[in-house]
């Protein structure tokens, strides 16, 4: 690999951290609002449901959202503020559908500590001013003035250090803020102060309460009438104004969020840590608070939001389990439960640790995580491109062609599939017993190869050979008329539909006949200067059975032309340069866009937008699809078009947003592919590969599959053993209803195909499973399960002891062969040169596998080395170990075979505290911190002096914005070696949010391309709210900010394929390379992914 | 956890949980949705704020400010010379400033102040703030409120 990298994201974060309801995108529509840490996704509420509008970047990780309405404005406001202290308030036009910046800025302090319980940022209900708590002990005040214009901001100083929750109360005439605090002796209290505007200061405000719940940690403003303020603790709630004051017991439960139901404020749902959701009600007459009440309603996903939505309808967003929308039923189902999950939304954060593995076997990656946690815990595959479930598949060498025909036109299903051979042409079809058997079309010459079949109206057959065109009654089976190729002169290529054959013949003979009721009638003729290689006439005008136009692709001139029917007359001749020739051309039409696709020799895909009533050719794109020649055929799956693209890497073409988008099915190498919708095996494709006819149905056409194994528990380690087909995992599984301390951990192993847990090693109490790898001994041909634990007792700080497990499984089960005590936890493993390496504590230490006299195994202590604060992450290649500490970065160590003895190399001297590192290769190794960056550091072995050689020097620098648990090397598509793309080796990564994403090393002249096409559409594609694109992938931690090098942020680069044609103009100009070059560069880039 | 027993507060969820706000959204039976039609938002237009709203933090020290803006307080109401106005405001200065604060300043405009509206200012002050007038002038801080307006008067007299 090298230093120059591209980072892009496979799949969006999907953890749910904020979310809201409001009036946002017009007076009318009432929208959920959802922060996913760097994205917002903007919902439609309608009588059919929630329905999704945006799904918005942001240059920043959200730390607070909130919707609000300024005086005299009939919208609401969107404000968002960073956890790098910038701040936007959005407003939507809906004029042209933009989010408009109304106002944005920098609310960092130069001095100050961030506050340890994350930022507060919060509105008055009046609108009088925005308060921000960021810095202990400060509270930074946003005022409005009364035009509803932000005004210069400033800081107050607040006496309570230790803030847990700040609200605004409602009904107040001055803006006041109620404070939950803690003070040195860990009591925690609440006071109210005024915020005064114009002495820029707090006024003692009209109340406080001392002494609250221990564990009091979420405020709840009460909107008017009743106002006041609920404080939640975990074993009280408490009910608190400045006349009011009502406590009643509830848990022991930690509530995590809350959403209020009614306007008024009389009843809450609050969501606790459990995922048990509860009903909190407040009794009142008229203004006066009489009590509360608290029912549990039932279990959902631990919810880190719950907004409520209407009629009974309740979003909740997780960061531990999927979101759900919900529905408070007022009937207890048989459980007992009176929520009903109607949907699921897919959530893989947090991913604490992940394998690729390639499990049908065919050259394509799969990431399984462990994804979740608590009871939300599970384990998801991830799986690029569209897959093909194999229903039945024969045996055949040869195919050069196949059609499906129904037997009547009114038939709603395919009946008969025609296989074309080199010299023969086979008909297949469905027998009574619903399997597939060879039958005869007598009408049809079975002794010569196929070139097209098609069904024609008045329950007809068209059979195209290379001497005639035969119509065939679909029904008796018999030939009704036939059309002669002229003497001398073969059909070479021809296409049909229901009423039309257009047909070429050599000598660049067009031939167009018309279909009636046992009529076929040449219609026109034409004689063009070239030979033509490919045609179509695919109806996409109204008329289903008739095309208007005809799409011709030339040897020679290697140029597609359009020709108008029946007249024959040219209308368009696009020259398509290059050498190759189109060996397949299609027309068709996606969401009322008509498109002509043409297929090249070389495995290239020409696209244009196609102008059906003049017949001109616009926005010409191309990608490389493989490098094979392609054949191009629509199919439909859930009544949409789509296409699909055979070659030697077949791809389904579909679009969404009026966009083309291109996804890998997951096939080897396709050499034609018809729709074969029978009653047997309905919305099915007929495939032909490598000797072999396959019958299957099509997964959903999106880009990536993710299958949801629920485990119940919390899995934090995986890894995969091809041997015996199993997979490994470390889990715990807590037990919330037994007190404390009841954390089970255990090592599992799970069948490969299944999933399901085989068999299980319960750890000891109070043992955790760190690390789990599989691997194999010198002079031992077996494989094993090798585990690393600590010992985490309450009363220690770090653990002192762990073990090292090895097992092997036998007949599904796990056997514990050897263990080995360890001094401190065990929380790396590698194979290393036959042996094994661990990382325990401040150690890394060298373990021998040593055959005893008995004929057992036992790992021997070879050889170690000190020095570090905590090896967290260490990664080996060859005898070089790269060693992620806990807060002193990368080292480099080596392992000496003579001497058996590990020595530090090298290391980088900067304090960063590692969250995950990787080799990218010999000299150059990638690491992640717990800043949300990414850096690369390289070896320096020509240097001059031994402290230059001792120095791993930083050569690359980048923001993620995202907690990198684990690298991997691998990739989630499949790898053509061939191909452009395929020799680009690439590391995948999953986080915390759920993002899995990619890092691409790239060639140094791709880089300087892309980082050109990069900082030009950093001036044509603007940061959301104003933020810069700069200042967010700068590297920052708490020491310094710098600029982002030798990364490239993939995310922005291949938004490029979503510009309208204008502004992809622009920036051709800027670039001085053709939009078509430009897209075809990115377009190519999108499929490391 | 809760929920497996047959629950004796069920009718009671079920009365709290009738009549849930409702503004006609979800009233169809089928829910859809589909999140595949999330468009990604490309923002292509001009996102700098309107003038005036790019927002910035007063990098004035918090107690500077505070002191400048009574300052100002007081210059504006020592404008208009009403003798009230300028008790009232010295006596704001007053509460508002710590014992250690107390500065020449506010001591200037105390003794700028004749002596018999002093006395009546004294009576009015808390014992609180005149002991802090006390320490600052480096007097005794003990004894009943009567004795410190005595000793206060004195030193001022």
């Amino acid at each position: 690999m090298s230093i120059w990298n591209y980072v892009v994201t496979a799949h969006k974060p999907t953890n749910v951290t904020h979310s809201c309801v409001g009036n946002f995108t017009s007076p009318q529509d009432l929208n959920l609002i959802i922060a996913k840490c760097t994205r917002i996704e903007i919902h439609l509420l309608s009588p059919q449901g929630l329905q999704p509008m945006l799904d918005v970047p942001i240059y920043g990780r959200i730390a607070t959202l909130e919707l609000f309405r300024p005086h005299g404005e009939t919208q609401d406001y969107l404000f968002i503020a960073t956890e790098r202290y910038k701040f936007c308030v959005l407003q939507w036009d809906s004029e042209t559908s933009e989010l408009v910046t109304r106002a944005m800025g920098d609310v960092s302090d130069r001095i100050g500590r961030p506050t340890d319980n994350g930022q507060i940022g919060i509105i008055d209900p009046d609108c009088r001013l925005i308060g921000l708590h960021l810095y202990d002990g400060l509270f930074k005040v946003i005022p409005f003035d009364n035009k509803g214009q932000l005004k210069e901001a400033f800081n107050i100083r607040l006496e309570e250090l230790q803030v847990l929750d700040i609200k605004f109360l409602y009904g107040c005439s001055k803006p006041t803020i109620v404070v939950l605090y803690q003070d040195n002796k860990d009591a925690r209290h609440v006071k109210t102060y005024e915020v005064a505007l114009k002495d820029k200061d707090f006024v003692e405000g009209p109340w406080s309460q001392n002494n609250l719940d221990n564990g009091a940690d979420l405020l709840i403003p009460v909107p008017p009438p009743l106002c006041g303020v609920l404080i939640i603790g975990e074993e009280t709630i408490v009910y608190c104004s400045a006349n009011a004051f009502k406590a009643i017991p509830f848990g022991p439960s930690i509530t995590k969020a809350y959403g209020r139901v009614d306007p008024d404020g009389s009843r809450y749902l609050l969501g606790d840590h459990t995922g048990l959701l509860s009903l909190l009600v407040i009794t009142h007459e008229k203004e006066k608070v009489t009590g509360l009440k608290t029912e549990p309603l039932g279990e959902t996903s631990i919810a880190s939001t719950i907004s409520y939505l209407d009629n009974a309808f309740v979003y909740i967003g997780s960061s531990y389990g999927d979101s759900q929308l919900i529905k408070l039923n007022l009937q207890p189902d048989a459980k007992g439960s009176y929520v009903e999950v109607l949907e699921r939304y897919v959530n893989l954060g947090p991913i604490v640790d992940f394998c690729v593995v390639d499990l049908e076997r065919q050259g394509q990656g799969q990431v399984v995580t462990c994804s979740g946690a608590y009871k939300d815990g599970s384990l998801r595959v991830v799986r690029n491109g569209i897959g093909i479930n194999e229903q039945a598949s024969v045996e055949l060498q040869g195919i050069k062609g196949m059609w499906s025909l129904r037997s009547s036109t009114d038939d709603p299903f395919d009946t008969f599939l025609v296989v074309s051979f080199i010299s023969e042409t086979r008909i297949l079809a469905m027998n009574l017993e619903d399997e597939l058997e060879e039958t005869e079309i007598e009408g049809f010459c079975s002794q010569v190869q196929t070139l097209f079949c098609h069904d024609a109206v008045h329950n007809q057959l068209v059979q195209v050979t290379s001497n005639s065109v035969r119509l065939v009654s679909s029904t008796t089976r018999e030939l009704r008329n036939e059309w002669f190729a002229p003497s001398g002169y073969s059909v070479n290529v021809a296409t049909a539909n229901a009423t039309q054959v257009l047909l070429a013949t050599g000598g660049g003979h067009l031939v167009y006949l018309e279909i009636g009721d046992g009529i076929l009638q040449e219609v026109k003729h034409a004689q063009l200067e070239y030979e033509i290689s490919c045609l179509d006439i695919n109806p996409i005008g109204e008329n289903p059975n008739h095309s208007q136009l005809a799409a011709v692709g030339m040897w020679t001139d290697i140029s597609v032309r359009i020709f108008s029917l029946p007249d024959l007359n040219l209308v368009t001749k696009e020259q398509l340069g290059g050498e190759i020739i189109p060996r397949s051309v299609l027309l068709c039409a996606f969401e009322g866009i008509s498109y002509l696709l043409c297929a090249l020799g070389d495995g290239h895909l020409l696209n244009f937008m196609l102008n059906t009533s003049t017949g001109e050719l616009t926005d010409r794109k191309k990608v490389s699809l493989g490098t094979q020649p392609i054949t191009l055929r629509t199919f439909s799956s859930k009544n949409t078009t789509h296409v699909f693209a055979a070659s030697d890497r077949p791809t389904v073409i579909y679009s969404s947003n009026k966009k083309l988008l291109y996804s890998n099915v997951n096939l080897k190498e396709v050499s034609h592919m018809c729709p074969f919708n029978s009653a047997a095996f309905p919305d099915s494709l007929a495939i032909a590969k490598e000797g072999e006819l396959t019958i299957g149905t099509i997964d959903d056409i999106q880009k990536l599959h993710i299958r949801s194994i629920p485990l119940g528990e919390h899995a934090r380690r995986i890894c995969h053993q091809e041997h015996s087909r199993t997979f490994a995992i470390c889990s715990l599984k807590y037990n919330p209803t037994s007190g404390e301390d009841s954390e089970m951990h255990f090592v599992r192993l799970l069948d490969d195909q299944t999933f399901e847990f085989i068999s299980t090693y319960s750890l000891d109490t109070y043992e955790y499973g760190c690390f789990i790898i599989s691997c194999s001994f010198s002079d031992d041909n077996n494989v094993y399960y090798c585990v690393g634990t600590a010992y985490v007792l309450p009363e220690e700080n770090e653990p002192t002891k762990g073990r090292i497990l090895v097992f092997t499984v036998e007949d599904g089960k796990l056997q514990l062969i050897a263990e080995k005590e360890t001094k401190g936890a065990v929380y790396c493993l590698n194979a290393f040169n036959g042996k094994l390496l661990a990382a325990i504590n401040q150690k890394i230490q060298l373990y021998k596998w040593v055959l005893r006299d008995d004929g057992t195994h036992e790992l021997q202590s070879e050889c170690g080395h000190h020095g570090h604060i905590l090896a967290l992450y260490v990664q080996t290649r060859g005898d070089f170990i790269v060693v992620g500490d806990l807060m002193k970065s990368i080292s480099l160590l080596i392992y000496k075979h003579e001497e058996g003895a590990i020595e530090e190399r090298a290391r980088d001297y900067n304090a960063n505290w590692m969250s995950a590192v990787e080799i990218l290769d010999d000299d150059i190794y990638l690491g992640a911190e717990n800043n949300f960056n990414l850096f690369t550091v390289r070896k320096n072995s020509e240097g001059a002096t031994d402290e230059e050689r001792g120095r791993l020097e930083v050569v690359g620098e980048y923001h993620l914005g995202e907690f990198i648990n684990r690298f991997r090397h691998g990739s989630l598509v499949m790898r053509l070696p061939d191909s452009d793309v395929g020799q680009i080796p690439t590391v995948i990564f999953g986080t915390i949010n759920g993002v899995i994403g990619v890092i691409a090393s790239l060639p140094h002249e791709q880089y300087v391309f892309l980082e050109k096409l990069q900082s030009n559409l950093r001036k044509v594609i603007k940061g959301v709210g104003g933020l810069s694109h700069e200042q967010w992938r700068s590297f920052n931690n708490e020491k310094k900010t710098v600029e982002a090098r030798n990364f490239l942020d993939g995310d922005l680069i291949e938004s490029f394929l979503d510009l309208n044609r204008s502004k992809m103009d622009e920036i051709s100009k800027a670039m001085d390379v053709s939009v078509e070059e430009l897209c075809k560069r990115v377009e190519e880039l999108t499929r490391l992914h | 956890m809760l929920m497996d027993a047959p629950n004796p507060s069920s009718s009671a969820a079920s009365s709290f949980l009738a009549n849930l706000p409702s503004r006609g959204h979800f009233s169809s039976t089928i829910v859809l949705s589909n999140p595949v039609g999330m468009r990604a938002y490309v923002c292509d237009h001009d996102t700098s704020p309107p003038e005036g709203q790019h927002i910035k933090t007063n990098q004035q020290n918090i107690l500077i400010r505070s002191l400048t803006l009574k300052k100002q307080r007081g210059d504006s109401s020592s404008k208009d010379g009403s003798d009230g106005s300028r008790k009232r405001n010295a006596e704001k200065v007053l509460e508002r400033s710590s014992a250690k604060k107390t500065n020449n300043q506010i001591n200037s405009r105390q003794e700028g102040s004749n002596s018999q509206t002093a006395t009546r200012d004294f009576h009015n002050l808390t014992v609180e703030r005149l002991r802090a007038l006390l320490k600052a002038k480096g007097l005794s801080t003990k004894g009943k409120k009567e004795e410190l307006i005595t000793r206060l008067k004195d030193a001022t007299g």
